[in-house]
């Protein structure tokens, strides 16, 4: 199972960059990390390259919102990414905002999976029942 | 330098001939063989020397034309991009394979062509599309560095295709070493390839190699011969093309390599044999009649052929090189041209302009292109300095 993960835009938080890196690879996935920095396009680019089935994006510093609001049109763009699974996590908004609205918005952005402001394990975890579920492991 | 070696450097519009009494330049006279003319001109100083202390390089032919399809512009194409433009290869067209069925293709016969896509645990990257892509398009190498899988698949379809180590590796690095080196040969055989250049061995017993690629590697030693302040730019303005060789800092890029400078060619700015090329580009400059007017003359210059007419090419030549490595004009790679220390400038140029000619347009070019009243300092190859260390250094 690869994943393409990486925290987006100008953010440089990177400590829970690492952490995600650490865990994925403990609970037996291959790990492409793009770090602290990186641009949707690179996200999707990279899950092209790597052929990989979960996108994993972080966000730290509140420019979630701005870039997650591009994702479906660029993605629309690629012709083999129609499995990708999609997920985000971090710190999904500036301020505060419970996740009964940060969820259903963040749906629509295209993503399958969101985490704000949720404990990595509990995260991960999270993901790997969907991935099951779905019988994509 | 060395009182008993003879350099020979052979170009598109004239050669030159460095020996321990100086420097000759000559027109080419093309209506002869190479070696024909060589001997008319400087016979005698030729043959005061031995084969093996005879060394030559050539740029007559202007370097090699590549095509690149790759999977995504973040990995693929700008590895393979990167590659290129170190093995000194002019760059024709990039195209984005799941889209490759809405490329045109170009017309010119391409000297090589690049698939790359994939680590390699990603399969089933080519298939259908690429096959009837190359079907249409005339080229005379095709090398595949992509994902080792898909190799044998293509390597049965795909009549003469070579196989090299995948350029991407697991965690999504650059390798550049075999495609570098395979690039890099081709170049070197096309070199020796010509007709023309074969016979030179007849004068030589030594390898004869492209001028710019002994010229790039002579760039880690250019202090012993200039006062260079880091990070500098190199350009080599010549009849067919203008050569740009830059110092890594200067590119705003993460990928990380072991060449300390890189190069870019451009093919058709030169002021004798792609003139026309040259005028053509300049007209569709939106800033150029600004600097005709700055330099006090009009575009019937263009039409003139007098020393004048050549200065003002020349300076032309300059100002749209350093356009093209800007943001203004989004070339392949984008200097940052505002931390450049100093300008290195090589070739017949230094022999027609002065250095307040040469300064005037850099203070133009950072004026009206990039607002900035930056003044990198301006160094002259006057007495081709640059190239003969290059050659001497290169003769093991
Ligand atoms: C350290 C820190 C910095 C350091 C970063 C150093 C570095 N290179 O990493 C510095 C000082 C540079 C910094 C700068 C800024 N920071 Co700061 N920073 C923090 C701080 C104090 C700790 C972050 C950290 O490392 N935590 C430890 C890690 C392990 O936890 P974590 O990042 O929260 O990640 C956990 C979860 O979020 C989760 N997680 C993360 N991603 C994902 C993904 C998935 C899928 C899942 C399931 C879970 C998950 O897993 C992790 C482990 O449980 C936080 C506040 C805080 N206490 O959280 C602010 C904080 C993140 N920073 C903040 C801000 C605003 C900034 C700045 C904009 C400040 C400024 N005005 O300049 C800049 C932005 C710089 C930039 N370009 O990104 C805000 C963000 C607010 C928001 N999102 O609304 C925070 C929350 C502080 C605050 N309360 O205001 N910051």
């Amino acid at each position: 199972m690869k994943v393409v993960t990486g925290v987006v835009g100008n953010d440089i938080h990177v400590v829970a960059n690492r952490l995600i890196e650490l865990s994925l690879n403990a609970r037996g996935f291959e790990v492409f990390n793009l770090g602290v920095n990186t641009y949707l396009e690179e996200f999707f680019d990279a899950a092209v390259e790597t052929n990989a089935d979960v996108l994993l994006i972080s966000s730290l510093n509140g420019e979630a919102e701005g870039w997650s609001r591009e994702v479906k049109l660029l993605r629309s763009k690629y012709k083999t990414l129609d499995k990708l699974v999609m997920v985000i996590g971090g710190n999904l908004v500036v301020g505060t905002a419970d996740a009964e609205t940060i969820v259903p918005k963040y749906k629509k952005y295209g993503f399958d999976l969101i985490f704000h402001q949720v404990d990595l394990n509990t995260g991960l975890d999270t993901l790997e029942e969907y991935l099951k579920e779905r019988k994509i492991v | 330098m060395s009182s008993e070696k003879l350099l020979i450097d052979v170009g598109s519009t004239y050669f030159k001939v460095s020996s321990a009494s100086g420097i000759e330049q000559h027109f080419r006279d093309f209506n002869k063989e190479i070696l024909d003319d060589l001997t008319y001109k400087c016979g005698e100083t030729i043959h005061a020397y031995k084969k093996e202390d005879i060394y030559i390089c050539s740029s007559a032919n202007g370097g090699l034309s590549t095509l690149i399809i790759g999977i995504t512009d973040s990995f693929s194409l700008k590895f393979a991009t990167n590659i290129a433009f170190n093995s000194g290869i002019n760059i024709i067209d990039k195209v984005i394979y799941q889209n490759i069925e809405d490329y045109s293709i170009p017309s010119d016969l391409i000297d090589v062509v690049i698939v790359v896509g994939g680590i390699d645990s990603a399969s089933n990257i080519f298939g259908e599309p690429l096959l009837s892509y190359l079907d249409k398009l005339k080229y005379s190498n095709i090398v595949y560095v992509g994902s080792e899988q898909d190799a044998p698949k293509l390597q049965e379809n795909i009549e003469n295709l070579v196989v090299l180590p995948n350029i991407i590796d697991n965690r999504l690095h650059i390798v550049e070493e075999n495609l570098k080196e395979y690039l890099t040969n081709l170049y070197q055989l096309d070199i020796e390839g010509k007709e023309d250049i074969k016979n030179l061995y007849t004068i030589t017993s030594n390898q004869i190699y492209s001028t710019p690629y002994i010229v790039n590697q002579t760039l880690p030693f250019i202090d012993t011969k200039f006062t260079v302040v880091n990070p500098f730019i190199l350009i080599d303005i010549g009849g067919a093309t203008t050569d740009i060789h830059y110092s890594k800092d200067l590119v705003d890029d993460n990928i990380v390599t072991t060449n300390e400078y890189d190069r870019l060619v451009f093919k058709k700015l030169g002021v004798y044999k792609s003139k026309e090329s040259l005028i053509f580009t300049a007209k569709n400059n939106e800033f150029v009649y600004e600097l005709l007017t700055h330099l006090k003359v009009t575009e019937n210059i263009f039409e003139e052929q007098s020393e004048k007419a050549l200065q003002v090419l020349m300076q032309l030549a300059i100002f749209l090189v350093l356009c093209k490595m800007s943001h203004y004009k989004q070339a392949y790679i984008n200097l940052k041209l505002l931390s450049i220390n100093s300008i290195v400038l090589t070739g017949g140029i230094t022999k027609v302009l002065a250095d307040s000619e040469i300064e005037d347009i850099i203070t133009f070019f950072y004026k009206k292109i990039l607002n900035s009243n930056h003044k990198p300092s301006v160094v002259m190859d006057h007495n081709y300095d640059i190239w003969t260390l290059a050659i001497i250094n290169n003769k093991g």
